[in-house]
């Protein structure tokens, strides 16, 4: 008799078999094992828009494995608000956790295009995580350490907890974050006098100490220095390994300050060495720690206008990132947060420039000093190129002139290394308030202007863009009104520089989409890294600048830009606010990936891999660069460009 | 069904002249499903029929002629395809299979003839599909092969209603040129590969007759939950949507 059974799985589960075979986790199960899953697998098409879960009705029977389309996972409060958690696309799973749980579902899962499923049966589910150790670990680690976590946790922060500044911070700073420098670190034979000269050059209160196999094997402090050395009467020549405690508590540098804390209590110590990778790469103390409870923006802000020494804003700047950080963890946006670093930077330019008219006596004429670029755009994020420019109300007679010049070029000379030593990079286009060029009187400054908008070369108009983000940051802020006052009525009507300008805008074409780990442009190129700056954002400044200045629009925020456009009928409601949230989210993309690259220890840059994108923020992105393409459609409308 | 092209064979080997004295007795699976469906319930939802996408293989495409050197069938069980249930065979052909048709299928001479023929491939085939509707891409060829061996050697026909994809595509085509205007492209294809591409479903390689009754059970399930809007309810629902296809046996 001719039995059906033997003569069909070869044929049939290869369809499951080899998507599996692609699949994580399912691709390191044994072919023996993805044939029996694959026979027992059903198929399910849920058409765009259907609702294949539903939070906290949903029983959930099946893990569904995503085999062609697209789903989003969603919450919903009680008030009806929803929170999107994720997107998941091709080879992806949803249905595991309820299953693990035993639970109903805890998210609505909604179809976002046409999608393919297989399903895959609990008891069969269940099954393989119990005989299959390494299957079940990377649900495990997707879940405690991905998702349950970052889900849960999320949803508790915005819900319960106000936002009390301080305390929570305790449970959100890594150690590494507050580690100030590298740890200083002497040998064992080291002399006691050495050391203590050495702790007082740096103004530190401790030092590690290293054994003979490179290791640290100790440390010593301050209080070492009374208690064994002084108190006792140890000649100061004695090496430090006599007084030094060992061996040294250390602490991971990925534990938060709150461990840290506790670790000192519950020892009665007051310093801990850091570790990471087995090496130690700072120390922290109780004191870094408590200073951390007052690490508020309020906190800092206060720090620095109160401070009177020049020297001491250095470290102050350097406490910027540190207290953004925890504004990101409860939610803030990147547009919230670049406008604090900005209100933060702006009050350090302030101090700096009055503590040196403090110290160079007062300029002879009234001056106000330009940022520019994302400074001007109030959009900085960290350590960004400085771009800045001084101009000077014009001198009265030669004498005045020569006196300003000389004041106002060592002064411009200062306050450029001032700022470098803040940790502000110079820019590498020598725009600057140092360079005697970008150092004038007003009178100049127009004729600049003018130059660039009655003669625009292509060159010309391509150089000089970050000029028209100026913005007066200090000083005589009127000389930077007039100035910006004088611009508008030089730009009105001139249609060749402003076309000259929206034709700039089309420089970068965005790409089209991702596929797999990799960005696809729409000539079907594949790369493996995405300018975000450039091919993201740039696009978006481009386009709220060329349309401020063509409306007389005083701004240079982009954000605040595109919405006087809005008010102003300039352009749609639908284009400004789609043009807002890509930004916005570009925006924080790259704000978050400087700042893992800053807590990494590398300098930040604004090249992102798609491979560490999750799916939702590929879909965003993606999103986002067809906005753009309708932003530069609109432009084209806008200044007839097709008709050129 | 996948052929493009028609071509004569020579060779069939049972014998007409000798069916005709010898009227086979009605296989029992046959009957009772002819029972079945004289007293069918069409109002029940999709979800609660079970339905077989099936696919064969031929020689060609005279019905008279050629023959099935493939039967491939999946399930569909409320409205999922089911991976563990389904049927493939080769047959063995009476004739020589035609190079020019190996060249399709990829089922070679050698191959097809250590297959069971169809007339012990019919009775198990039978059993399989049982009461299930049945479902193929322009299912009537099929059908027409089908139910000629059926009547040759188990004295009987398949009562079974049949639902073409090929025609619930074309319904819903016309449905999407209400609201675009692509209705003029004249170059449109039903074809199940194009189709598939279409539609953005999972494509699969072509002219295995299981891969292409699976290919027909995922356009099936798209076609089910797309025309009408996703109105779709019952078979009787089914049956409105497209007024112009009519159960064909």
């Amino acid at each position: 008799m001719f039995t059906r059974k033997e003569n069909v799985h070869a044929l049939d589960t290869a369809v499951v078999t080899s998507f599996l075979q692609k699949t994580l986790p399912f691709n390191e199960l044994d072919q023996h094992t993805l044939e029996n899953l694959a026979r027992h697998a059903t198929i399910d098409f849920f058409p765009k828009g259907a609702k294949i879960f539903i939070q906290d009705v949903t029983e959930v029977k099946h893990i569904y494995l995503i085999q062609k389309g697209g789903v989003k996972l969603y919450l919903q409060d009680e008030s009806g608000q929803t929170t999107l958690k994720d997107y998941r696309g091709e080879g992806a799973v949803f249905g595991a956790l309820a299953i693990i749980r035993n639970a109903r579902s805890s998210l609505t899962v909604e179809a976002i295009e046409d999608t393919f499923c297989f399903l895959f049966t609990k008891k069969a589910f269940l099954e393989l995580l119990n005989s299959h150790p390494g299957f079940s670990q990377y649900y495990l680690k997707t879940f405690s350490e991905n998702y349950i976590k970052k889900s849960f946790s999320e949803l508790r922060k915005e819900k319960l907890t106000p936002k009390t500044e301080g305390a929570l911070y305790l449970f959100t700073v890594k150690v590494n974050d507050i580690i100030r420098k590298k740890p200083e670190i002497i040998t064992p034979v080291e002399t006691i006098k050495n050391a203590a000269k050495r702790m007082t050059d740096l103004g530190i209160g401790s030092l590690l100490i290293k054994n003979e196999y490179g290791k640290i094997g100790g440390i010593i402090t301050d209080k070492d220095l009374r208690s064994k050395v002084v108190a006792r009467g140890l000649p100061y020549h004695s090496p430090v390994e006599m007084i030094m405690t060992s061996p040294v508590e250390t602490i991971s540098a990925n534990k938060v300050c709150f461990d840290a804390l506790l670790t000192m209590m519950s020892k009665q110590i007051h310093h801990l060495a850091v570790e990471y990778e087995g090496r130690g790469i700072g120390v922290i103390t109780s004191h870094d720690i408590l200073v951390l409870q007052g690490e508020s923006p309020v906190y800092l802000f206060k720090e620095i206008m109160n401070q009177h020494s020049i020297e001491q804003l250095y470290e102050l700047s350097m406490r910027v990132p540190l207290v953004v950080r925890p504004l990101i963890e409860e939610g803030a946006k990147a547009n919230n947060i670049t406008r604090m670093i900005t209100v933060l930077n702006d009050l350090i330019l302030d101090r700096i420039l009055t503590l040196m008219q403090e110290e160079l006596g007062p300029p002879p004429v009234p001056f106000c000093w330009l940022v520019m670029g994302s400074e001007g755009r109030k959009e900085q994020t960290f350590r960004t190129d400085q771009d800045n420019a001084l101009i000077y109300q014009d001198p009265r007679d030669e004498e005045e002139r020569e006196a300003a010049r000389v004041y106002f070029r060592m002064f411009g000379q200062e306050a450029i290394n001032h700022l470098v030593k803040c940790g502000y990079p110079p820019c590498q286009g020598g725009n600057m308030a140092s360079n005697p060029k970008w150092n004038q009187p007003l009178s100049v400054w127009k004729k600049y202007f003018e130059h660039w908008i009655s003669v625009p070369e292509p060159e010309e108009v391509l150089n000089s863009t970050i000029f028209f983000d100026f913005r007066p940051a200090y000083g005589q802020m009127g000389l930077g009104y007039k100035l910006r006052d004088h611009l508008n009525s030089l730009v009105r009507g001139k249609d060749m520089f402003l076309r000259y300008l929206a034709q700039d805008c089309f420089r970068t074409k965005p790409p089209l989409s991702f596929f797999k780990n990799f960005i696809v442009d729409r000539d079907g190129e594949h790369k493996n890294r995405l300018d975000l700056k450039a091919r993201g954002l740039v696009p978006f400044w481009d386009f709220a600048r060329v349309m401020a200045l063509r409306h007389g629009i005083d701004e240079t925020n982009t954000l605040g830009r595109l919405e006087l456009l809005k008010e102003g009928g300039h352009m749609p409601h639908d284009l400004y606010s789609k043009a807002r949230e890509s930004y916005e989210f570009q925006m924080q993309l790259r704000f978050l990936n400087q700042l893992k690259l800053m807590e990494a220890g590398e300098t930040p840059h604004n090249y992102i891999n798609p491979a560490e994108l999750s799916d939702l923020e590929k879909q965003t992105l993606k999103g986002a660069f067809s906005v753009i393409t309708n932003l530069q459609a609109f432009l084209k409308e806008t200044f007839k460009l097709n008709l050129a | 069904m996948s052929y493009g092209v028609s071509f004569p064979s020579s060779l069939a080997c049972s014998l007409w002249p000798m069916d005709l004295f010898r009227k086979k007795p009605e296989h029992p699976v046959l009957a009772g499903s002819r029972q079945y469906f004289a007293d069918f319930n069409q109002d029940l939802p999709l979800e609660e029929y079970d339905f077989v996408v099936l696919d064969t293989e031929l020689t060609g495409l005279n019905a008279k002629l050629d023959e099935i050197v493939s039967i491939g069938a999946v399930k569909i069980r409320g409205l999922r395809i089911d991976l563990e249930d389904n049927f493939y065979s080769d047959v063995c052909p009476c004739q020589e299979v035609p190079k020019f048709s190996t060249l399709i299928h990829r089922i070679s001479p050698g191959r097809a003839k250590k297959s069971p023929p169809i007339a012990e491939i019919l009775p198990s085939f039978l059993e399989y599909l049982g009461n299930s509707l049945i479902i193929g891409h322009n299912i009537g060829l099929d059908m027409a092969f089908l139910n000629r061996d059926l009547r040759n050697n188990l004295g009987g026909i398949l009562y079974n209603p049949c639902l073409d994809t090929l025609r619930l595509a074309r319904i819903y085509r016309e449905e999407q040129w209400i609201n675009y205007y692509e209705r003029y492209n004249l170059a449109v294809s039903y074809n199940l590969k194009d189709l598939s591409e279409e539609y953005g479903l999972p494509v699969f390689p072509e002219h295995n007759a299981l891969n292409d009754a699976m290919q027909a059970a995922y356009l099936f399930l798209f076609l089910v939950h797309k025309l009408r809007h996703g109105n779709i309810r019952t078979l009787k629902d089914l049956y409105m949507a497209g007024r112009s296809w009519r159960w064909m046996f």
